[in-house]
């Protein structure tokens, strides 16, 4: 009887998928229901950037690049085609200038001209 | 009849990642089979020792897209220990919970696999679905759903709190009835039990000459389980039931992943439970002083291994780890030997093999 | 003659059993995808994958015979749609003569041996082993499933399908006289369908696509459009057979009631295909000639001691 009883789990499991209808999130029209501390787009603060680089010399996908000519002078660049998402950037930065936000990531069509210049300090511009 | 050989692999429905296997055939029959591999081989060794310590973490993240966490802890286990360090036990358990979530994601994967090559793609379909509970889980306590990035060197970057704790619970609980539902099916199910009992067993001599490892090796009866055997540090306090059974043939291996899930679902209870009070990481000096070290863990798919030697740089001086799979891969050939056509994806899906955990 | 042209070419000829086809292969994605938790494709899937493949290149090895290629699945279609002329759809006969049932049923082998003969001139060695099995299992559920069907020609007194259609009116329905070889009829349907859990020859993780893997393009397409109608005729034939044909004060009311009984069958297709693993061959050999076809024997001694 036991036996026979777990044989008709699947027949269960399937008419129980028929009434509770398809678990799938039609996603652009659909609620996606990201997690607070999911990994998403990185978000810069220029602020509270220093300049120090700790974060471009952590990052293991070479996704940051620091040009520095002398302490003020400087471009923090990111290059988000190369980012791996892993927040290791977001742990280095002592001045906490470097957040994920739990939206998800864009796309485009040239990975290489995807530059997000970060911080370009006052003199680096003049 | 004539001899065919037909090819399966490096593209074939069979398969999710690349491998190349020639087999022979005469009719329904298997006369054997030929091995290629290294279609996903990235050199990560070698990518080891050009990065630092802290760029590795995420570096051996990518090695094996389902495994990602055990890797890493390994890893990290290995760095501080030629660091000198033991980091809290907090950290220690939360580690141990992610293996044992990684352990039934990867179980539940496996199950839904093998389902629909035998043809029962709805098992597979609400294999996957249930499997999707423990990513949430993973999701939202890590930020990541494969790629955790979970550990860091002295610790691990997320804390637990008492909000976490109560929806890991609750997850766990409908988890618990789901995975009791499947594992009903795949016992009882008088089709797929004709198609994986008796299929291409192997004896427990076998698996010793071989040197397989984890479930495969436990199906055959092998008693070895490294959380039992060589614990990491949260486990010398955990209880771990090994689940063995003398079968040795597919459904042998079935049964124990199905109740290794188990066993993972109740040690996660267990861990929630002794969760100890503390800090989750430790500051850690960049610099690793110079020392050799091996770290063994145990992956979903068996004994991982790691070895890990420093020139007190801030870069390994070598790096090599040894995945389960590779063992497995070597006793494929033996299998597939006098075997129906039929039965090839049976074994193949059997010892659930990482291609990219071998490769590298 | 304008009568013949309607009944082949628009009902039930050519334009309602394409339709059909194209409706039945829609609910059953549909009803497998909602039995996985899925949402399944839109209506006009079907047709869509069929404009698809008609607009695309015909492609097919080297050395393979592209004549026969071309040939083989028209001549399946051709021998479906002809079968389905002398299968009653909803009460309505357009042609029929003593002996119709048989004519049908080796009308509708024709498609297998053709896909067999696909296998094999389109030099693949994945369509050769796919080609050999499915011969394999033709063997298999062939011979339970002519026995089932003799049943109800037996109760009905005919070989005629419209006869044993109408003959049911007052008998009632046969499945109630014959409800195991029902269940035999069916399990050889699906054997006839290569459906899952008889998908033996076009297995995807063991053979690819079976005899079709090397196909592409219009040929494909009619091959898809064989599979679907042999499914709307076999099942339009089962409940020619086992349900019969109810006298209702309106006719549209038993048309309603007919369509209920193709979505019941459609239904009992999608789910025996979500709920069960596939055989091995030498598996489903034995489950023909071991169980079934004593089974079949059983059910027929009985319809005999029945009707005396």
């Amino acid at each position: 009887m036991e036996k026979f009883k777990k044989r008709l789990t699947i027949l269960n499991a399937v008419i129980e998928a028929l009434i509770k209808g398809p678990e799938t999130v039609k996603y652009p029209f659909g609620d996606l229901a990201l997690p607070e501390g999911y990994r998403g787009k990185i978000e810069f603060d220029p602020d509270k950037c220093s300049g120090c680089g700790l974060c471009v010399r952590d990052c293991p996908a070479d996704a940051l690049q620091l040009n520095k000519k002398s302490r003020e002078e400087y471009t923090l660049l990111y290059y988000p085609a190369r980012c791996a998402y892993c927040g290791q950037c977001e742990d280095s930065c002592h001045h906490g200038a470097i957040s994920h936000s739990n939206n998800l990531v864009g796309a485009t069509t040239h990975k290489d001209d995807w530059v997000l210049v970060f911080k370009e300090s006052k003199a680096s511009q003049e | 009849m004539d001899k065919i050989s037909i090819p399966i692999g490096p593209q074939h429905p069979l398969l999710k990642e690349p491998l190349s296997m020639m087999v022979d055939i005469a009719g329904e029959k298997v006369l054997g089979g030929s091995l290629r591999l290294g279609y996903v081989h990235r050199g990560i060794e070698r990518l080891a020792q050009q990065r630092t310590y802290v760029q590795n973490v995420h570096l051996i993240e990518r090695i094996c897209g389902i495994c990602s966490h055990v890797h890493t802890t390994a890893y990290c286990y290995a760095v501080e220990a030629l660091l000198g360090i033991e980091i809290p036990p907090r950290a220690q358990y939360i580690r141990a919970l992610m293996c044992e979530l990684e352990r039934i994601h990867s179980h539940l994967l496996w199950l839904g696999i093998l389902a629909k090559h035998i043809g029962l793609e709805t098992i597979f379909m609400h294999t996957w679905h249930d499997r999707e509970m423990a990513l949430d889980i993973m999701e939202e306590i890590s930020g990541g759903r494969v790629s955790h990035a979970a550990n860091q060197i002295g610790g691990v970057r997320f804390d637990l709190d008492e909000e976490h704790i109560d929806m890991i619970r609750g997850i766990l609980k409908k988890l618990h009835s789901q995975v009791d539902g499947l594992v009903d099916i795949i016992e009882t199910e008088p089709a797929a039990m004709a198609r994986t009992k008796g299929v291409a067993p192997i004896s427990p001599d076998m698996i010793k000459a071989y040197g397989v490892v984890g479930p495969v090796a436990r199906a055959s009866g092998v008693d070895i389980d490294l959380r039992r055997d060589a614990p990491l540090p949260p486990y010398d306090q955990l209880e771990v039931k090994v689940v063995t059974h003398p079968g040795g043939d597919a459904w042998a291996r079935t049964f124990v992943r199905a109740e290794e899930t188990r066993v993972s679902l109740n040690l996660c209870e267990k861990i929630l439970e002794d969760l100890p009070e503390g800090d989750v990481s430790l500051r850690t000096p960049r610099r690793v002083p110079e020392g050799e070290v091996i770290i063994r863990a145990e992956a979903p798919r068996g004994e991982l291994f790691y070895y890990l030697r420093s020139d007190g740089s801030d870069k390994p001086a070598r790096l090599k780890v040894r995945t389960p799979t590779l063992a497995t891969l070597s006793l494929l050939p033996v299998q597939l030997a006098e075997i129906n056509v039929a039965d090839i994806p049976v074994v193949l899906a059997g010892v659930d093999l990482c291609i990219a955990c071998a490769d590298r | 003659m304008i009568k013949s042209l309607f009944n082949l070419l628009v009902f039930p000829g050519f334009l309602f059993l394409v339709m059909s086809g194209l409706t039945f292969e829609w609910l059953d994605r549909k009803f497998l995808a909602r039995f996985q938790r899925r949402v399944g494709p839109p209506w006009y899937q079907p047709l869509a994958d069929l404009i698809k493949l008609f607009s695309k290149e015909d492609l097919l090895p080297k050395n393979a015979n592209d004549f026969l290629a071309a040939l083989l699945p028209l001549v399946s279609l051709a021998s479906v749609l002809t079968a389905g002329l002398y299968v009653p759809i909803a009460g309505y006969k357009a042609f029929s003569f003593e002996g119709d049932l048989i004519v049908i049923i080796f009308l509708m082998s024709v498609p297998t041996l053709a896909y067999y003969l696909a296998g094999i001139i389109s030099l693949g060695i994945y369509s050769v082993l796919g080609g050999g099995r499915s011969l394999l299992q033709f063997f298999s559920y062939e011979v339970p499933l002519l026995i089932a069907l003799s049943g109800p020609a037996i109760l009905g007194g005919s070989w005629s399908v419209s006869t044993i259609m109408e003959a049911q009116v007052n008998l009632g329905p046969f499945i109630l006289f014959q409800p195991l070889g029902f269940i035999l009829a069916v399990i050889g349907l699906i054997g006839k369908l290569k459906r899952d859990p008889f998908d033996i020859p076009k297995a995807k993780s063991e053979v690819v696509g079976g005899s079709l893997t090397e196909f592409s393009g219009p040929t494909l397409g009619f091959w898809n459009l064989v599979m679907d109608i042999q499914a709307v005729i076999g099942i339009f034939l089962l409940i020619d057979l086992y349900f019969g044909w109810t006298k209702m004060s309106h006719p549209s009311l038993a048309i309603i009631i007919f369509i209920i009984e193709c979505l019941i069958l459609v239904l009992i297709l999608s789910g025996t295909s979500a709920i069960f693993a596939r055989l091995r061959i030498d598996q489903l050999a034995g489950l023909g000639w071991r169980i079934l076809v004593p089974l079949a024997l059983l059910q027929l001694g009985l319809i005999i001691l029945m009707g005396n």
